[in-house]
């Protein structure tokens, strides 16, 4: 198979299939199913897609077959494809739980095939309004998805994500226009080499409103105001879907624009790590005395996506690479959680608990491995910088350390509280979940303790990527050398 | 041949995977069948003690095999005399334990009415534990030695939660975990510390690298720290009474070979690190004396049977601290020993007084006495542990106190003075211990306690015994390990001595005083108390449980204060962007980069019509009624589109008509359908707060402004792309560049915005039907 092909098929597959699913009823047990292989099989090849990456170094493909920069240049790197790969695997295993459970509506399947392809498609493109337009298909899925139930309380949720979100959207989109302006290129590349002669002031304007678009994607403190009430009224899957796959967005496009702004980035060090650390303990501080589940975990995420961004101000090949892996432990562990707090029976309490450990950073599940990296990140932060870099280093180390105390302290509360006393005790047993929706939370924990065991995988996708960031050498396909 | 001597290479794996496979073998014949578990469990545990004494016969041995290369994080092991010593402790005492359990157990869950089934569980945490901690006694890698240290805390966390309908049992479990899960990161941090300076995670070789300065010293404390607050020593011990909410097997194996020792083991293990700095050696010593001294007090203090030797446990620890505090050759092979002593001692006495609660039901001292005619074989064999504990000649813990003096001799008269005082207070709750249960008048009748009961103990106390009397192969085993944590060999000698040596002289001391102390009980029994009731009101217990309260009242606090409104959410948004905004064009030059251009004559029109879109916008944020908000909203975009044609861009126009016209359209027709009273009353906003929104509003604008501006000040950029689109065109044969771009060049885009649209109208249907589209 061509690199070609192999660039194509996982946008491609979920995009043709959701196409015709809209049309179809997904109720039908055949319809859900048929998605699901489908977004098995783009899972597959974005899995293959990124072993070849890790391998060969990036696959490039300038749609239409027109010079770069003219046609809309797709480009698979370590840092796309860590994120397709982590965020297609959560909406297989969201949509797979819906399956097993039964599907309560008709536009399900088709909406979740249009954001696996709009989040693959924004995690492979090169270009700047090509990214946007395939965040506008994934967060207008995400829209749909929210008021996929109809109680009220839900369509009011959904009403704030949306509003909130399209505010997001514009601010991204003053952005791309304001940076066409200044470089008159929407290529990635060859914007971040044109800016360099950008007046600071400008630069500095836009990249703060791409810091905004994204940190509200993301739900960072302070832009997190939409947030709980969203993660709250979701049912499980969807949930799942938003903050293990569709938060990526933000994630990711601070990375990448991090990338593409380095100097702006630097520039804005305190102000990233400030809002990085005040977006943990404030996280932290709000889950603590939540009493119910999903809004514990929602309060979470705005503490978790905190240590991405702390992590991302930290900077270098240890903080970007810690950013990443700690982005994609996010993504699993949140997954795991939100998808468990909706089952009952036996084994689902051991499954919330792998993923309280991993919120807390316990070994052996995966969490310890993204808690080292980050006080890795703050312990080389301060490496030969003298008072300063040893004063940040204690800083931030703190901050690292109380968060995860806090974390320690809120997921097990939680989980006490609602798994731990609440298992059969003889007489009144509540109704256990489907088998398969239990086996397939299962599988996920299995998942978070393995990489817990085995980090390495993890690590190499990590350490590539942020060589992407850093454009260590043997890593940057020259953009500008194709045709 | 290559094949065989690779497996041999491998062998130091044996007691690992042995003791790793056990819990998962426990738990699978528990599945099967309830009644397996106990036999296939205790088996396990037979077979890894066996494992671990046939490696350790065989020499021991290192593995090292790569783990997590990128990170320099590798999985090595090694079969020393620490881990040797530990290793043995837990899969030997966890065997008995389990065997006491195999009886104790089905007991337990008849006495609260749950199934037997609910035993797999109980069998596979406490093999769980006992896997861990033979591989922390045998990790040589820092953060794998983190991983199997979190890994005791898990599972002692589910074995104190074991009677999780007991609020009691699940309070006192989650404080276990955040007390040693919480300072485990502390761990951490220190390993990563000295791994970013001197890049190797493994203990043997940063023993070789490490010197004295602040790293060591911080990375030192971040790591007793950790240590410390497992093996409950002052000020992090008030969680270990609290953990006897456990089942009596479980609080006998956390206190004597598991949990709790996993702490002193930390300290053994990287003794080579703490002993270069005398700093640290020193907190050591002062938080073995503090520990020591609360321990005993408050154990003398204590009714309840478990509470008394919880506190006993954290005095003990408290000396093998203050060992490794003393430093030197007889500090490191002392403290291996007494934590063995202790270890054979403790889990006799708690075994014990779970069969004691088991045959008369109650849990306090005051409440029981007398037993020795009822359970004459259980009196004689805890009589021996508790001997051992005391220290008395003919038991293996006269030498644990031998070598504790010695040790304290080498640094002087205070440090003998204190251990002489520290040995007989455990003399005096020792024997408030044993002779309040057995002593005294009692009931006659035979016991009625079932053999696996009392046996366990029965081993326990012999080996005490025997201890006493053959010294040989426990002071190898201490000295082995002694020789791993000090780098250099650790000779002790323990034997009776028939003369008049100091040691001798000590204990005699130490007897004496013991018994006093036991004799003059009403002198000092309201100081005792005072002390324990200062611990209750002012204790680290009451500051974690005030913290725990203060974090919950402050989220609460912090809730509260969260918006709720959609207006509020938004505004929440734009003050920070506006904010961020601001600071970026204070850190940046702004001279020239703001221009304003040239106004021509010509320009007029297209600047009055900017005009009345601002104009539009501002009348937006007073006007009341939907109606004209649509109204005045479509004249903004009208006008706007009349600036497009201004600047030449006659397909823009078209789009921007069309669009408003459609959106006006869809306005007005909207409030149409909603009814007139809904609109009326939505209408009338409340106005408070309203200078805030205009203070949100302007703010927003200004960062909007900012923005563009700073932008469209700049040159617009050579070379574009565009010149390009409008090049190459003709190739993509098209009439006009704009058909071009979106049916060639940006195809891709054109298709995605088809999709959004498809969506929302998916969305929108969705919405329209209530979930039910045909």
């Amino acid at each position: 198979m061509t690199d070609q092909t192999l660039l194509v098929l996982p946008a491609g597959i979920p995009w043709v299939l959701a196409a015709v699913f809209a049309l179809l009823d997904g109720r039908r047990r055949w319809v859900g199913r048929i998605a699901a292989v489908g977004l098995g099989v783009s899972f597959v090849s974005m899995v293959a897609l990124a072993l070849r990456v890790l391998r060969d170094g990036p696959v490039e493909v300038v749609a239409g077959n027109w010079p770069a920069g003219v046609g809309i240049v797709l480009r698979a790197d370590a840092l796309g494809v860590a994120f397709a790969v982590v965020s297609i695997g959560v909406m297989l295993v969201s949509l797979l739980y819906e399956v097993s459970l039964g599907m309560r509506s008709r536009t399900f399947p088709a909406v979740v095939l249009f954001m696996a392809a709009g989040l693959t498609g924004l995690f492979l493109t090169g270009d700047i309004f090509n990214f946007y337009v395939f965040f506008e298909v994934s967060v207008t899925a995400a829209y749909v998805l929210t008021s996929y139930r109809e109680r009220d309380y839900q369509v009011r949720a959904a009403f704030i994500f949306a509003i909130v979100n399209l505010f997001g959207s514009v601010v991204f989109l003053i952005a791309a226009a304001s940076l066409y302006h200044v470089t008159g290129s929407l290529e990635m590349q060859t914007v971040a080499e044109r800016l360099g002669e950008t007046s600071p002031n400008s630069a500095i304007t836009i990249a703060v409103a791409i810091f905004v678009a994204f940190s509200l994607k993301l739900g960072l403190f302070p832009f997190h105001f939409w947030l709980p009430a969203v993660y709250v009224g979701s049912h499980p899957p969807v949930a799942a879907i938003l903050s293990g796959a569709l938060a990526n967005i933000g994630s990711y496009g601070l990375l990448r624009f991090g990338g593409i702004l380095p100097d702006q980035l630097a520039l804005g060090t305190y102000a990233v790590l400030i809002l990085g650390s005040a977006s943990i303990i404030y996280g932290a501080l709000q889950s603590i005395s939540r009493s119910d589940v999903s809004e514990v975990l929602a309060y979470s995420a705005i503490g978790q996506a905190g240590y991405i961004l702390l992590a991302l101000g930290l900077g270098g090949p240890v903080g970007f690479s810690a950013a990443v892996i700690y982005a994609v432990v996010n993504s699993l562990n949140k997954a795991l959680l939100f998808l468990v707090a909706g089952l009952r029976g036996p084994l689902v309490g051991a499954a919330f608990a792998v993923g309280a450990l991993s919120v807390a950073g316990v070994p052996p599940a995966v969490g310890f491995i993204a808690k080292i990296a980050v006080f890795k990140a703050a312990l080389a932060a301060g490496a030969g910088g003298g008072t300063a870099g040893a004063v940040g280093t204690v800083v931030f180390v703190t901050v690292i350390f109380v968060g995860g105390a806090l974390s320690f302290v809120y997921m097990f509360q939680i989980y006490q509280r609602v798994f731990l006393a609440r298992e059969p005790q003889g007489g009144h047993v509540e109704k256990p979940s489907p088998r398969a929706t239990r086996a397939l939370v299962g599988v996920l924990a299995a998942l978070v303790l393995v990489f817990g065991l085995w980090p390495e995988p993890l690590l190499v996708l990590g350490e590539e990527a942020a060589a992407v960031l850093t454009g260590s050498p043997g890593d940057v396909s020259g953009g500008g050398d194709s045709p | 041949m290559t094949a065989l001597s690779a497996a041999f290479s491998l062998a130091p794996l044996l007691p690992l995977l042995v003791a790793l496979l056990a819990a998962p073998a426990a738990m699978l014949a528990g599945t099967l069948k309830p009644r397996l578990a106990a036999p296939v469990g205790t088996a396990f545990a037979a077979l890894a003690f066996l494992a671990t004494a046939f490696t350790w016969y065989r020499g021991g041995g290192t593995v090292d095999l790569a783990w997590a290369p990128t990170w320099g994080m590798r999985f090595t092991i090694a079969l020393d005399g620490l881990a040797a010593l530990y290793a043995l402790l837990a899969t030997g005492i966890g065997f008995l334990v389990l065997a006491y359990s195999s009886r104790y157990l089905p007991l337990h869950l008849d006495q609260e009415g749950r199934p037997e089934a609910e035993g797999a569980r109980f069998y596979g945490f406490m093999l769980l534990f006992m896997g861990a901690m033979v591989g922390l006694a045998m990790a040589q890698d820092l953060v794998l030695l983190f991983v199997f240290w979190d890994l005791t805390a898990v599972a002692s966390y589910y074995l104190i939660a074991y009677d999780r309908h007991d609020p009691d049992a699940r309070a006192s479990a989650l404080m276990a975990l955040l007390v040693t899960g919480i300072t485990a990161v502390l761990l951490l941090i220190g390993a990563l510390t000295l791994y970013a300076t001197y890049g190797t995670l493994s203990v043997p070789d940063l023993a070789g690298s490490v010197e004295p300065g602040v790293t060591l010293t911080v990375a030192g404390l971040l790591i007793a720290c950790a240590a410390l607050a497992k093996s409950a020593q002052v000020p992090f011990h008030f969680w270990l009474p609290r953990a006897m909410a456990a089942p009596t097997p479980v609080s006998a194996y956390l206190h004597s070979a598991a949990m709790v020792a996993a702490g002193v083991l930390l300290l053994g293990r990287v003794y080579p690190l703490l002993e270069k700095s005398q700093f640290l050696l020193d907190v050591l010593l002062v938080v073995g004396l503090l520990s020591i001294s609360v321990g005993a007090i408050l154990a003398l203090t204590r009714d309840v049977l478990k509470q008394l030797l919880a506190y006993s446990t954290i005095s003990q620890y408290g000396y093998v601290v203050f060992l490794y505090g003393l430093g030197g050759e007889y500090g490191a092979a002392g403290a291996a020993f007494y934590v063995v002593s202790h270890a054979l001692a403790k889990c006799a006495l708690f075994l014990t007084a779970g069969a004691i609660t088991e045959e008369t039901g109650e849990d306090r001292l005051s409440r029981l006495g007398g037993l020795t005619k009822r359970l004459p074989l259980l009196a004689v064999a805890s009589g021996a542990a508790a001997a051992g504990l005391a220290a008395l000649p003919f038991t293996i813990g006269f030498f644990k106190d031998e070598l504790l003096f010695e040790a304290a001799l080498e640094r002087g008269g205070l440090f003998a003075a204190l251990s002489v005082l520290g040995a007989a207070l455990t003399i005096a709750y020792t024997w408030r211990f044993w002779g309040g249960l057995f002593l005294g008048e009692g009931r006659d009748g035979a016991g009625s306690l079932p053999a696996a009961l009392v046996w366990p103990v029965a081993v326990l106390g012999g080996l005490v015994l025997l201890g006493g009397l053959f010294v040989e192969p426990f002071a190898l085993l201490a000295e082995a390990a002694g020789a791993a944590s000090y780098g250099a060999p650790t000779p002790i000698e323990p034997a009776y001595h028939l003369d008049l040596r100091p040691t001798n002289l000590m204990a005699v001391g130490a007897f004496a005083l013991g018994i006093a102390i036991v004799a003059s009980r009403p002198l000092w029994e309201r100081g005792a108390l005072a002390v324990s009731r200062f611990g209750e009101v002012l204790g680290p217990e009451r500051l974690y449980e005030w913290g725990v309260d203060a974090l919950n009242r402050l989220s609460d606090y912090v809730h509260r204060a969260e918006v709720r409104d959609l207006r509020s959410r938004v505004a929440a948004i734009l003050l920070p962007a506006g904010v961020l905004v601001g600071a970026g064009i204070l850190v940046t030059p702004t001279v020239g980069a703001y221009r304003t251009g040239e106004v021509m004559r010509g320009d007029f029109p297209l600047l009055l019509a900017l005009v009345v879109v601002a104009v539009a916008a501002l009348t937006t944020t007073f006007t009341r009624r939907h109606v004209t908000l649509a109204l005045v909203l479509s004249g903004a975009g009208f006008v706007l589109a009349l600036v497009y044609a201004f600047l030449g861009a006659p397909e823009v126009t078209l789009v921007a008509v069309l669009v408003e016209t459609f959106l006006t359209l869809l306005f007005l027709g909207t409030s149409k359908l909603i009814p007139y009273k809904v609109l009326h009353d939505q209408a009338k906003l409340p106005l408070g707060n309203q200078w805030r929104r205009v203070f949100f509003s302007c703010l927003a604008s200004l960062f909007a402004f900012a923005v563009a501006w700073s932008a469209l000040s700049q040159p617009a950029a050579e070379n574009t792309v565009a010149e390009e689109h409008v090049r190459l065109a003709p190739d993509a044969h098209a009439q006009d560049t704009v058909s071009a771009i979106l049916a060639d060049f940006r195809a891709l885009d054109t298709l995605g915005e088809v999709t959004v649209v498809a969506l929302v109208i998916l969305g929108v249907a969705t919405l329209l039907n209530r979930g039910r589209l045909p």
